[in-house]
């Protein structure tokens, strides 16, 4: 089965869940996304994520100048990204309890 | 003081970005600047990190990169926005199965328009001294060969000077401006080539017509050798003095020559029919036997030869309807 499908479906929240622990700037949410555990997350798709929830409001964003190297743009998550982080952890969780079902119990 | 000079590994980087931006130009200044902000920032971190890989190995290539920004971002790909832009369309229009059929027969066509290029010369050069000579009213002796000035020899000189002109004009390389001007003629040419061909079709044809419907022959000729104050006569349709169609009439004039009408080639529903007169008994036809026996010919031909409809075409045509005299019942021929 093509886990990057599944993957585009879910990046949202995995990107919204990953900055709810600590802000991140854009490469450290690659590096953490992969660290988890989604080793095929394409840099352009977290990038291209980071920009849509922060257009729709569900992030905010600062720089944080370095003196040894480039400056960073964090991300933080606020309120509304919360929110949706919320919803869409439910919406996630009936989800896959439904396709478990579905699925059955896993074979010994 | 000279700049620092760019590592492989930059410039590298900085022609990926410009590639990036290049695939993403379409896109609205703030959206683009941000996400090539995000980008710039990343390849800087990425030149920093102790891997030998390219760049285009690493992230994708560009054009694939830019296309999964797009698509992560919620932005609208490459050209997918609104109507599809002009470019758009034409790459669309290049890909399609109708186009792809059709190129092999479009390179031939170009290769045939491109062998015929120089028999446009030459007819160019024939048309540029024609034309003119055709907007003269005695153009008739100008076809084929123009006589300007009443001059077939001097409209062969000109015709062979301007053929000369126009294919060498044609062998050389021209600027591009000349040559928009000299395509640009071409088709005024031809299009005055056009309209005098159809004036003078439409002179000829008018011409033809005044013929057709010209009064006939004012003095007797072989073809009508009768005439009347109506035109020629065709035929003679003898009636008795009682209004009984007569057939088999010998008509004389007054020396007793035998009369001889011309032959009826009008008919009104347009059939074709040929002159069977009658026979004396050694075979020789009797010219001077009224009426004409006229007989349709087979197979629904029209006068002009062309086929006629089913039906149409009337074997026995009636006789017209004429007013006759009413002679007294008692009448007798007078005796001298």
């Amino acid at each position: 089965m093509d886990a990057s499908q599944l993957l585009k479906g879910v990046l949202d929240v995995a990107v919204l869940a990953v900055v709810r622990d600590e802000d991140g700037y854009g490469y450290d949410v690659v590096r953490r996304l992969r660290a988890a555990g989604l080793e095929d997350v394409g840099d352009a798709s977290v990038y291209g994520t980071l920009r849509r929830l922060f257009q729709a409001g569900a992030l905010t964003s600062y720089v944080v100048p370095s003196d040894e190297g480039p400056h960073r743009k964090y991300y933080a998550i606020n309120d509304r990204g919360r929110s949706v982080l919320e919803d869409s952890t439910k919406t996630w969780r009936t989800f896959a309890d439904t396709v478990d079902g579905l699925l059955g119990p896993v074979a010994a | 003081m000279s700049a620092p000079a760019l590592t492989p590994a930059v410039r590298q980087a900085q022609d990926y970005l410009a590639a990036v931006e290049h695939d993403l130009a379409d896109l609205p200044v703030d959206d683009r600047s941000a996400l090539l902000e995000d980008l710039a920032l990343h390849l800087e971190a990425l030149t920093a990190e102790d891997d030998d890989r390219p760049v285009a190995v690493r992230l994708g290539a560009p054009a694939a990169y830019a296309a999964d920004l797009r698509a992560a971002a919620g932005l609208p790909a490459r050209g997918g926005s609104g109507a599809p832009g002009l470019r758009t369309r034409w790459d669309a229009l290049l890909e399609s199965p109708v186009y792809r059929r059709a190129v092999p027969a479009v390179r031939g066509a170009g290769r045939l328009l491109a062998d015929l290029r120089p028999a446009w010369w030459v007819l160019r050069g024939y048309l540029v001294v024609l034309v003119p000579c055709l907007l003269g009213y005695d153009y008739v002796e100008d076809v084929p060969v123009p006589a300007p000035m009443h001059s077939h020899l001097l409209g062969v000189l000109l015709v062979l000077a301007a053929v000369t002109g126009s294919v060498l004009l044609g062998r050389r390389k021209v600027p591009q401006a000349l040559g928009v001007t000299i395509a640009a003629a071409g088709v005024l040419l031809v299009l005055a080539s056009a309209a005098v061909a159809v004036g003078v079709y439409d002179d000829l044809r008018g011409k033809v017509y005044a013929e057709a419907w010209a009064p006939g022959p004012e003095v007797p000729s072989e073809t009508h050798p009768l005439l009347s104050r109506y035109g020629p006569v065709t035929d003679v349709l003898p009636y008795a003095a009682d209004g009984t169609p007569l057939k088999g009439v010998l008509l004389y004039d007054q020396d007793g020559r035998p009369l001889h009408v011309g032959v009826q080639e009008w008919w009104a529903d347009g059939c074709l029919r040929r002159l069977e007169q009658p026979r004396a008994t050694d075979g020789v036809p009797v010219p001077n036997s009224f009426p004409q026996s006229y007989e349709l010919v087979p197979g629904d031909v029209g006068a002009t030869g062309a086929r006629m409809s089913p039906g149409i075409c009337v074997k026995d045509l009636t006789r017209p309807t004429v007013p006759l005299p009413v002679f007294p019942a008692t009448a007798a021929t007078p005796a001298r």
